[in-house]
């Protein structure tokens, strides 16, 4: 069912319906620091579609936060989007006007922010914070909304009369959910989840990722998981991003490029997280560290520390190459051509998961 | 708010107040030769009056508990004793006739600098970094400079002896008779716009450099960036999320720099003649008269005391966090 | 170390550490320069403090100060920039002096707030246990007081208390009794939020490692205080200085200006106290309390630019989000 069949609320008007849900194309977003210009996010291509969940995977400083929040352009006053798309239902969200977005926000995307212990307003009941986006920006009147709200919390396994409870009065755990329950309210096509499991502890992590996914079954959400821990990407997530500097390392499904890792960077990333199921080794520690996005390296971002790096590294950026199994890579070692693997540019990409109409 | 909180506070209010009459108490009684070392030093006083004066007062008896309990029993009967400079009224009816006057100006000048300075300090933190910020602020600093009597003194001599727009001392203009009490009032009025408005401008600016700094701070928490996902518009950003947090720590500060308040209202009294309990003071200390001094300060310390009891209870409102 | 690994001597050793710290002032200096609010502010600063140390430069010697030489209550003219009082002097050569009485006080003042707020605040926040609720419990009692009306009662008495004692008439090192009596007043009741600072920030230096490494090698409480710990305060100590000294110097003039000044050695404060005596505004004698009261102003100002510059520079906050 799509989120058009399903979904109490109407589209926008100008939705194309027969568009995939999300298409991202060449996105790049520049920081303005002093006399520098950061490239947090330097050609970033993706689609989600209807019901998908995407992991968005990295390093600290990689851009991934960076990416969603450009996506409805949360962001701080010395950034901006200098070119690309960002297609929500077809409609490109980047040529839009401050006023004319805000009608995408929380309504169409919403998000899930990390450390919920900040992320909630400390002098406002929850259930009031819930109800917020229905009576603002969906003009219901407040006795429907705080009901509405009610149902969102046992929705997210919170017992409705904790409705009335300041955020301190939970525990991190049932912020968390609270927070997923807000970002719920509107119907949104798009779930945006920024490190929702980082600051808890493990037990109420596997809690919140089980109820996520509970969601997503029933509610046929469409998720963004950002994140640096594959194994959370790895037990949520049907497809996912590397990125790595601001670009995009390797993309595909989960499976695949989890178990079959191509670029370098993805093995590595791999390597460096325990298994507890394989046989003991050592963990594998990348060397060096990210580099400063002021200044990238030229070539390759990844070529400094790369244990398999060629003299073309240094100099070219890589393209991107796609296989038949569904992964694209960006890598010397995979040049195209060889082994099936086909050049493509971004708006290929971007057109290439639509489905035929 | 719970109730274990305003217990909590009352009772270290409670607290406070008896140090402070101890302190006062002693501070003036232990002070080297005595109370009676005041009237001393007029060569007009015998000695015999002296002893008599010493009698009465009962400063011959021990210090502590006797003179101690009998000036907290009297104080507790409203009897502060008599004044030297104003021919032996009793300090508490000398009290009384001026507190009015001071009650007035300092009421309705802490009501208006308080909404012009939060919200000018508001205003220039929701727009910082742009112009309204920079005038805003720089006219806070420079109002916050000001001794609030030297601003009292130019607006005098700008508005007064200048323009002649307003009176330039006193509450009421003198042998005035009245038509009716709206006359009366216009009279005040009148006398009242300079010094009300030195203490509102000379407050204003420490409110509203607090109240934009605290804002600055609460606008990088994260529930903000909450509230703009949710897509909500910045006036609404701004009253329901923003200021209710970033007036927390602006009243907390504001509690701490009462005293200040009554520094500068002494002050702005004496400037112009205003006959409130600043005048007073101020005439007071010249003539080191004791009686009154003791019981001034008692009275502007309680004062203080209470307003930062106040300030306690109105955060207790605001902040749900507040607890046990 | 040298390259070869030999260890130097203690003169070197010395030379070296004089070295860095050179280095170090120079980079600072380097910093607070781009910081265009913080060079007027300390330019502001240079003008005055010169006013004070040489005050004949603007101004004859003091006798002709205090001495009334011209009509009184005179406006700016060409032998009077700014005017006379009401005994005919020059209000321009009484303001340059008030400079050295007000930023004396004011300065004094806060060295002595400082000190004491040192002291009690780090003492409590390290040796901690009873020492620290004790001391803590004053200074809570210290800042619950309000130190204004404090300050107000306190001066009478202890100005009566000494009158006619030898003490009365004596000064030290050239500032009369009166204007001590009023910095020790002002510093007993300012050092309370000073304390309170440094014991946090004491409080938290103590769980590093250093302070640790000290111990265990044997160091000595009151060595591990004063060559680790109030160090480490100094950004603190600096930035909280500057904010002391505004308020110094705003009490000193008001404690002058409700007359517990010292006429004789006339501060900026005073000087508004004989203007409002004499009725200068009423008068329209504008002249009379425009430079006094400007003096202080500027002065006050300026110490809040340097000090939020070296705030800016010493205390630094993230403003880029990560």
């Amino acid at each position: 069912m799509t989120i058009a069949g399903r979904r109490q609320w109407p589209l926008p008007k100008q939705a194309d319906p027969n568009a995939p849900l999300l298409v991202v194309e060449d996105l790049r977003t520049y920081f303005k620091l002093g006399k520098d210009t950061v490239k947090a996010v330097d050609g970033v291509t993706f689609t989600l579609r209807d019901g998908e969940a995407l992991g968005l995977a990295g390093e600290s400083g990689c851009g991934k936060t960076t990416t969603a929040l450009s996506l409805v352009r949360l962001l701080p006053s010395n950034a901006s989007i200098v070119s690309g798309s960002v297609k929500l239902f077809g409609i490109d969200l980047v040529t839009k006007s401050e006023r004319a977005l805000r009608r995408y926000r929380w309504r169409e995307i919403s998000i899930v922010f990390q450390g919920a212990m900040n992320a909630l307003n400390p002098v406002r009941r929850i259930g009031e914070q819930i109800a917020e986006p229905l009576e603002v920006r969906l003009d219901q009147p407040r006795a429907t909304a705080l009901k509405r709200a009610g149902e969102l919390l046992e929705l997210v396994g919170i017992p409705r009369k904790r409705a009335r409870a300041y955020p301190h009065e939970l525990s991190g755990g049932m912020r968390q959910r609270a927070m997923i329950a807000m970002a719920l309210a509107c119907d949104p096509a798009v779930v945006i989840g920024d490190e929702p499991t980082t600051a808890l502890d493990v037990m109420v992590q596997a809690q919140i990722l089980e109820l996520l996914e509970r969601l997503r079954r029933e509610l046929g959400l469409s998720l963004i998981l950002i994140t640096h821990d594959l194994s959370v990407i790895a037990e949520t997530c049907d497809r996912v991003l590397i990125m790595y500097a601001g670009k995009v390392a390797e993309e595909g499904p989960v499976d695949i490029v989890f178990r079959r890792p191509r670029h370098p960077y993805t093995r590595k990333l791999l390597g460096a997280f325990p298994n507890i199921h394989a046989d003991r080794r050592d963990l594998e520690v990348i060397p060096g560290s990210p580099p400063d996005l002021r200044d990238p390296p030229p070539g390759c971002r990844f070529h400094p520390r790369c244990p398999a790096v060629m003299d073309v590294c240094r100099t070219e950026v890589p393209p991107e190459v796609a296989f038949s199994d569904g992964v694209r890579v960006a890598c010397h070692l995979f040049p195209p051509g060889e082994a099936g693997g086909v050049a493509v540019t971004s708006a290929d990409v971007a057109r290439a998961d639509r489905p035929s109409a | 708010m719970s109730g274990r909180y305003l217990a909590r506070k009352l009772v270290q209010a409670a607290i406070t107040i008896a140090l402070i009459v101890a302190v006062n108490f002693f501070l003036f009684r232990a002070m080297p030769g005595g109370p009676e070392r005041a009237i001393g030093h007029n060569p007009n006083v015998s000695a015999a009056s002296i002893a008599a004066l010493r009698e009465r007062w009962g400063l011959d008896k021990p210090l502590f508990p006797d003179q101690f309990l009998d000036y907290v029993n009297a104080s507790l009967h409203g009897d502060f004793g008599y004044s030297i400079k104003y021919q032996g009224q009793p300090v508490s009816d000398v009290i009384a006739q001026q507190i009015w006057p001071t009650v007035l100006l300092v009421g309705l000048g802490t009501i208006l600098s308080v909404i012009l300075g939060l919200t000018l300090g508001s205003a220039a933190g929701w727009r910082r970094g742009r112009w309204p910020d920079y005038l805003g602020t720089a006219v806070s600093q420079a109002l916050y400079a000001m001794p609030s009597f030297w601003l009292g003194m130019i607006l005098l001599v700008i508005f007064a002896t200048g323009l002649g727009w307003f009176p330039s001392f006193g509450m009421s203009t003198a042998g005035a008779v009245y038509g009716s009490w709206v006359d009366n009032v216009i009279d005040v009025g009148s006398h009242l716009v300079l010094p009300l408005a030195t203490f509102t401008l000379g407050y204003m600016g420490e409110y509203s450099l607090i109240m934009r700094s605290s804002l600055i701070e609460t606008l990088g928490e994260d529930y903000i960036m909450t509230a703009r996902a949710k897509g909500l518009e910045g006036g609404r950003i701004l009253r329901e999320h923003a200021l209710p947090n970033a007036m927390l720590p602006t009243v907390t500060i504001i509690a701490l720099n009462v005293g200040y308040i009554v520094a500068g209202a002494l002050t702005i009294e004496y400037v112009f003649s205003w006959p409130g309990l600043g005048t007073m003071t101020v005439d007071a200390l010249g003539a080191r008269d004791y009686p009154i001094l003791q019981a001034l300060f008692l009275l502007l310390s309680v004062c203080v005391v209470l307003a930062n009891l106040l300030a306690d209870i109105v955060y207790g409102f605001l902040d749900p966090r507040v607890k046990v | 170390m040298t390259a070869a690994g030999a260890t130097l001597s203690s003169g070197q050793l010395r030379a070296e550490r004089w070295r860095l710290r050179l280095q170090g002032w120079r980079s600072f200096w380097r910093r607070y320069r781009r910081k265009r609010a913080g060079v007027l502010g300390l330019a502001v600063l240079i003008v005055f403090g010169t006013m004070a140390l040489f005050p004949s430069l603007l101004a004859g010697p003091f006798q002709d100060v205090t001495a009334g030489t011209s009509d009184s209550l005179v406006g700016p003219s060409a032998t009077h920039l700014l005017g006379t009082d009401e005994l005919g002097r020059d209000i321009l050569n009484l303001t340059v002096y008030g400079a050295r009485t007000s930023l004396t006080i004011g300065l004094v003042a806060t060295f002595m707030t400082i000190f004491l707020g040192a002291v009690v605040g780090i003492a409590a926040g390290y040796i901690g246990g009873a020492v620290d609720t004790v001391l803590m419990r004053i200074t809570d009692f210290f800042l619950i007081l309000p130190t204004f009306v404090l300050a107000l009662i306190l001066a009478p008495i202890v100005l009566d208390s000494i009158k006619g004692t030898p003490l009365a008439s004596g000064d030290f090192f050239g500032v009369s009794v009166q204007l001590v009596v009023i910095i020790l007043i002002i510093a007993i009741t300012s050092w309370a939020s000073t304390a309170r600072i440094l014991r946090a920030q004491t409080l938290s230096l103590k769980e590093r490692a250093f302070v640790d490494r000290a111990r265990v090698i044997g160091s000595s409480s009151t060595h591990i205080m004063w060559r680790h710990i109030l160090p480490n305060c100094l950004a603190l100590i600096v930035a909280n200085a500057v904010l002391t000294v505004t308020i110094s110097i705003l009490t000193e003039s008001t404690l002058s200006f409700v007359g517990l000044g010292d006429p004789s050695q006339p501060s900026w404060g005073q000087l508004l106290e004989s203007a409002q005596a004499v009725g200068a505004p009423g008068l329209g004698a504008w002249w009379y309390t425009f430079a006094p009261g400007v003096s202080i102003v500027l002065v006050m100002l300026a110490f809040t630019l340097v000090g939020n510059a070296l705030d800016e520079i010493l205390n630094p906050k993230l403003s880029v989000r990560g």
